[in-house]
C-alpha cells in the first residue's frame, strides 16, 4: 500500500489514554489554564487544544481494577469529590489472610501493606467515567474510538502520535471504509496507555529510557459477583497469600466487598516464575475452590470478567518520564506501589504534576527537556517519590521464593526500604522461564482443558464472554509475531508455548494441522488488552499493537 | 374527511408496505365514511399508478417530475406541500418507512404540523380518531389523538396492516390525474449518489426453519459433506459454530453465535458442538435442540430437548439413512 495522504492536526497537548492519569492530567491542567486565563494570565491558553484520545468504545470500557483507592490525590484534583465521586464504599474491615489447601488463617494483626481503612473500595471504570464527564466538561476535547498506532519522533524526542488506520480487511487491504489515522501534532504528548503502553514500549526502547532495573509485571485476573446477600459486608477488605500460590511463585488473591452484595475477587501472579506450563487462570478458578470463597460465592452469579498486568517492578524499574516534546505517566511510567499493589492514586498525582510541568512548559514556550525534567522533579518532591522510595526494594525481593522475600522485606520495613541490598537488582520476568527437561504433553485440544464446573469456576471461553469483549473480525491481527518459526519448533521443545497457559483469554492456540504439525493459531477477537502476551512471552516476539479502536473488553463496573 | 395515501416506489418497483398503508386508510375510510385517494411520486411511473387505479380509491394522484426521479427530501417536500395545499386532505398517511422518516417529519413542520409515527393501528372512539403506537420497545401501547386542525400526518409500522386487505376496485379503473409540480433545482439541497448496493449473500439462516449445525466435532473439511447429506435429508441449511469458520471451513455467513448469526429456528440440530457460551447465545431461541456430542458432559446438553451422547461420525450416515427412508415411505 503507498503510504497514505493522512490528515494533520495541531494540539497544544496531546494525551494518550483516558485511565486515571491521562485524565486527571486533562482536567488540572484544564483547570490550571482556566485559573490562569481568569486572573489575566498572559499569554491566554486555551483547552480547546487539549486532546485526549482512549481506544475503548468508551472511557472506561478498558478500566480495570480490585480497587481500593487512597483518595488523597483526588481530594487535590476534585476537593468535593466525596459529593460527587462514585466511591461505592469506605473499607470497614482489612483482613491478611493466608491459605492452606483446606484451612485458612487470618492474621491477627493486619501487616501494615495490608491495612486500608480510610481508603474506598471502588470500581475503576466508574472512576474514569465519571471523571471523564468533567473532563469533558472542562473543554477538553476526548475522542474515544481512536488509540495510538505510532510515534512522531522529531529531534530526541516526540512532536505526537499517529492513530490507527480504521478499514482494513483481514489481509491488509482497504476496505470501502478506509480512514487513514491521523497525525496528530502536539508540543507535548503525553503517554498515559496503562500498563506495558505500546507506545511507551517504543519510545523505552528508541531513546534507551529503561532504569537500572527492566519494567516488571504481575497479572491479574478478575472476576465481579454477584452474591447472596449476607455473605459479604460492603467495605470488607481481604488480601490472600498461600495455596494456591506456590512459594517459588509470587502473587496472592483479594476479596473486596461492594454495596448491593456485590463483590469483586481476583488473583494476581507475578509474571516471572520457571514453570512455563503453569496456568495463571486455572489458578485462579482453583482459588475460588477454598472454603472461604465458595462461602462467599456459592449461589451467586459471575457478572464479568476481566484481566490486566500490572507495572509492579517499583522506583528502580521506572523509565525516564520526560524526553523533548514528551512525558510518561501512570501505569505505563510504572507509578505503582507494588507493596500495596496501588496505583490509582499515584496514577492521578503523576498526571497532575505533569499537567502543571506542561502548564509550564505552555506559559515559556519551551517543550525540550530543559522544561520537561520538571516532571521528574516534581515527582521526586511529592508523595509519589515518598512512597515507592520505601518500597523500591520489595517486589525484586521475591526473586528467589517467598521466604526469602518475607526476610528481606522485614528488613526494609525497619530501614525505609533499603533493606540488606539496595538497589535489590531484577531481571525482566521473561527471563526467568526454566527450559522443560521433557518435551512438553502434546498440547490439549481447547476444548479438553480446564472446564470448571459452570456454576463456581469457569473455562476460559464462558470467562472472556463476560468481559464483553469484542472486536470487528475483518481487520489485521493486532498480535504480531515477530518470527512465526519458533512457535513450532523452538518454543516447542523449549517452553512448550507458554502463551496457551498465560493468555487469560483464550486468544493462543497451538492447534495441531490436519497434516500433522503444530501451528499457532491466534483469536483476537478475545483479546482483553492485559498485554500479559507482550510481557510474558519468552522470546519476547509477541509485539501487542492497537487494534482498531473501539474493539476491546467492556469492562462495565470493574 | 378526505384521505390521502403517500405511496413509495424505487426504480419503479413498490415498496410494499404501500399497500399496508392503503388497506389501513380504506380500513379507516369504512369507518368514519371518508374518501382515500392515493399519491406516487417519480418518474415515468405510469404502471405504478395503474396498479393504484385497479383499487379501490377515488382518485390517483401522479406527482411526476425529472428532478423527482430520484429521491431527495427537498424533493418530495415541496412537491407534496403543493400537492396537500391544493388538494386539502384532512389525513395524509404513509408506510413508515426509512424514507418517509427522512422527508415526511419535515413536511408535517414546514406545514406547522406533528406527526403520529410508526402506528401499529388505529381506533375509532365515538367519531374521534385514535392511533395506537408503542412505548419502551413494545412493552406498552400509547393512545394518541391529534389536537390541532388538519392536515394530520401518521405513518404505519410494518406489518400493522396487511397489504393482501386491500381493496381492490369493484367499478373499473379509478382516474389517474396528473399533478403539476413546481420544483427546481436549487430548492433541491442533496444530490443522491449512486444507490448502495448491498452485497447478496448466498444464504439467510436467520429464515431458516431446520438447521443442522456442526461444531469442532467435525473434525477435518473433508467430513463436512456427511453433515451436508444429513441437512440435505432433513430439508435444512447447513451452519457452524465459531472455530469452523475461522479455518475457513465454511464461509462466515454460516456462523452461529456471538459474532455470528442469531437464530430461532424450528429445529436446531448441533452436532459435534461443545455448547461454549458464544455459540450457545446464537441458537438458544431455537424452539428445539438436538444435540450430539461424544462428551456426555458437553455443556450443549443442558440447553438441548433431545441430547445423544454418541460420536457424530455414527449418527450422521444413520441418521440420513433415516431420513431419506422417511421421505420415500
Amino acid at each position: 500500500m503507498t503510504p497514505p495522504q493522512r490528515e494533520q492536526l495541531e494540539a497544544d497537548v496531546l494525551i494518550v489514554g483516558a485511565g486515571p492519569a491521562g485524565l486527571s492530567c486533562a482536567l488540572h491542567l484544564a483547570n490550571l489554564i482556566k485559573k490562569h486565563n481568569d486572573s489575566g494570565g498572559k499569554p491566554e491558553l486555551s483547552t480547546e487544544n487539549i486532546y485526549v484520545l482512549e481506544k475503548g468504545r468508551e472511557v472506561g470500557a478498558h478500566q480495570l481494577s480490585g480497587a481500593i483507592m487512597n483518595p488523597k490525590a483526588l481530594a487535590e484534583l476534585v476537593p468535593d469529590y466525596e459529593k460527587s465521586a462514585p466511591l461505592d464504599t469506605p473499607v470497614t474491615d482489612d483482613a491478611a489472610l493466608f491459605f492452606t489447601e483446606h484451612g485458612s488463617f487470618r492474621f491477627p494483626i493486619t501487616p501494615p501493606p495490608f491495612k486500608n481503612k480510610g481508603n474506598y473500595v471502588v470500581s475503576l471504570n466508574k472512576i474514569a467515567k465519571w471523571l471523564g464527564g468533567l473532563v469533558e466538561g472542562s473543554g477538553v476535547n476526548l475522542f474515544t474510538q481512536f488509540g495510538g498506532a505510532q510515534l512522531i519522533y522529531e529531534n530526541n524526542g516526540i512532536a505526537g502520535v499517529i492513530t490507527e488506520d480504521k478499514g482494513i480487511d483481514k489481509t491488509g487491504k482497504p476496505k470501502d471504509n478506509y480512514t487513514p489515522g491521523y497525525e496528530l501534532r502536539a508540543k507535548v504528548t503525553v503517554l498515559a496507555e496503562g500498563t506495558r503502553g505500546s507506545l511507551t514500549k517504543q519510545l523505552v526502547e528508541k531513546y534507551k529510557l529503561d532504569n537500572i532495573n527492566p519494567q516488571i509485571y504481575s497479572l491479574g485476573i478478575k472476576e465481579l459477583w454477584d452474591v447472596q446477600p449476607g455473605r459479604i459486608a460492603p467495605g470488607y477488605v481481604a488480601h490472600t497469600l498461600g495455596w494456591p500460590v506456590a512459594t517459588d511463585m509470587y502473587g496472592g488473591g483479594w476479596i473486596y466487598g461492594l454495596s448491593n452484595n456485590r463483590v469483586s475477587i481476583g488473583l494476581v501472579i507475578g509474571l516471572e516464575y520457571a514453570d512455563s506450563q503453569f496456568d495463571p487462570h486455572e489458578a485462579f478458578q482453583k482459588w475460588k475452590t477454598h472454603t472461604h470463597i465458595k462461602k462467599i460465592l456459592d449461589g451467586g452469579k459471575l457478572v464479568r470478567y476481566g484481566a490486566k498486568s500490572l507495572p509492579a517492578g517499583g522506583w528502580y524499574s521506572m523509565p525516564r518520564n520526560y524526553v523533548d516534546g514528551g512525558l510518561i505517566i501512570g501505569d505505563s511510567g510504572s507509578f505503582l506501589d507494588s507493596q500495596r499493589l496501588k496505583g490509582i492514586h499515584l496514577a492521578i498525582k503523576s498526571g497532575m504534576l505533569a499537567a502543571e510541568t506542561i502548564f509550564e512548559s505552555l506559559k515559556v514556550g519551551d517543550n525540550t527537556t530543559k522544561t520537561l525534567s520538571g516532571f521528574q522533579q516534581r515527582v521526586e518532591q511529592s508523595y509519589i517519590k515518598d512512597e515507592l522510595w520505601k518500597v523500591r526494594n520489595f517486589h525484586q525481593s521475591f526473586q528467589h521464593g517467598t521466604f526469602r522475600g518475607f526476610v528481606h522485606t522485614a528488613f526494609q520495613q525497619i530501614t525505609g526500604g533499603r533493606g540488606l541490598i539496595d538497589p535489590m537488582r531484577a531481571e525482566a520476568g521473561y527471563k526467568h522461564y526454566k527450559k522443560l527437561a521433557s518435551p512438553a504433553a502434546p498440547p490439549a485440544h481447547p476444548e479438553d482443558r480446564f472446564k470448571g464446573d459452570g456454576q463456581l469456576t469457569f473455562d476460559r471461553l464462558t470467562d472472556v464472554y463476560h468481559s464483553g469483549t469484542r472486536h470487528n473480525d475483518d481487520q489485521p491481527c493486532h498480535l504480531h509475531i515477530l518470527d512465526s518459526n519458533i512457535c513450532a519448533t523452538k518454543c516447542v521443545e523449549e517452553y512448550g508455548n507458554p502463551c496457551q497457559y498465560f493468555c487469560p483469554a483464550a486468544v493462543y492456540e497451538m492447534a495441531k494441522e490436519s497434516i500433522g504439525a503444530l501451528k499457532l493459531k491466534i483469536n483476537f477477537p478475545n483479546c482483553v488488552h492485559c498485554k500479559t502476551c507482550d510481557i510474558a512471552d519468552p522470546y519476547q516476539i509477541i509485539d501487542w499493537v492497537v487494534p482498531e479502536g473501539g474493539g476491546g473488553p467492556n469492562y462495565e463496573g470493574m | 374527511m378526505k384521505i390521502l395515501v403517500v405511496t413509495e416506489q424505487r426504480q419503479n418497483k413498490w415498496n410494499n408496505t404501500s399497500f399496508e398503508t392503503l388497506a389501513a386508510a380504506q380500513q379507516i375510510a369504512k369507518d368514519t365514511s371518508s374518501t382515500v385517494s392515493a399519491a406516487i411520486l417519480g418518474k415515468g411511473l405510469s404502471s405504478l399508478a395503474d396498479d393504484l387505479a385497479g383499487k379501490n380509491v377515488s382518485e390517483v394522484l401522479l406527482l411526476e417530475h425529472d428532478l423527482l426521479e430520484n429521491y431527495t427530501p427537498d424533493g418530495y417536500c415541496v412537491a407534496l406541500k403543493q400537492l396537500i395545499e391544493s388538494t386539502k386532505p384532512d389525513l395524509i398517511l404513509f408506510p413508515h418507512s426509512y424514507q418517509v422518516r427522512d422527508f415526511a417529519p419535515k413536511l408535517a413542520a414546514q406545514l406547522g404540523k406533528g406527526m403520529i409515527g410508526d402506528c401499529i393501528g388505529y381506533k375509532n372512539e365515538s367519531g374521534k380518531l385514535v392511533f395506537v403506537r408503542q412505548m419502551f420497545q413494545g412493552k406498552t401501547n400509547a393512545d394518541v389523538t391529534f389536537q390541532s386542525a388538519a392536515p394530520w400526518f401518521a405513518s404505519f409500522q410494518a406489518g400493522a396492516f396487511r397489504a393482501d386487505l386491500v381493496e381492490p376496485n369493484t367499478s373499473g379503473k379509478a382516474s389517474v390525474n396528473a399533478v403539476s409540480v413546481n420544483l427546481s433545482a436549487e430548492q433541491i439541497r442533496t444530490k443522491p449518489q449512486d444507490l448502495f448496493k448491498e452485497a447478496k449473500s448466498a444464504v439467510d439462516l436467520t429464515q431458516a426453519p431446520l438447521i443442522v449445525a456442526i461444531g469442532r466435532g467435525i473434525k477435518a473439511p473433508e467430513n463436512i459433506p456427511q453433515a451436508e447429506a444429513v441437512a440435505k435429508a432433513l430439508g435444512g441449511e447447513i451452519a457452524a459454530s465459531r472455530p469452523i469458520c475461522d479455518e475457513g471451513w465454511l464461509p462466515m455467513e454460516r456462523q452461529i453465535g456471538s459474532s455470528g448469526q442469531t437464530v430461532a429456528p424450528k429445529l436446531y440440530l448441533a452436532l459435534g458442538i461443545s455448547g461454549a457460551i458464544q455459540h450457545v447465545v446464537g441458537m438458544k431461541g431455537a424452539r428445539t435442540i438436538v444435540a450430539v456430542n461424544k462428551d456426555q458432559n458437553a455443556p450443549i446438553f443442558e440447553i438441548a430437548d433431545y441430547g445423544i451422547v454418541a460420536d457424530i461420525f455414527e449418527v450422521m450416515p444413520a441418521l440420513t439413512e433415516a431420513l431419506e427412508k422417511a421421505k420415500n415411505s
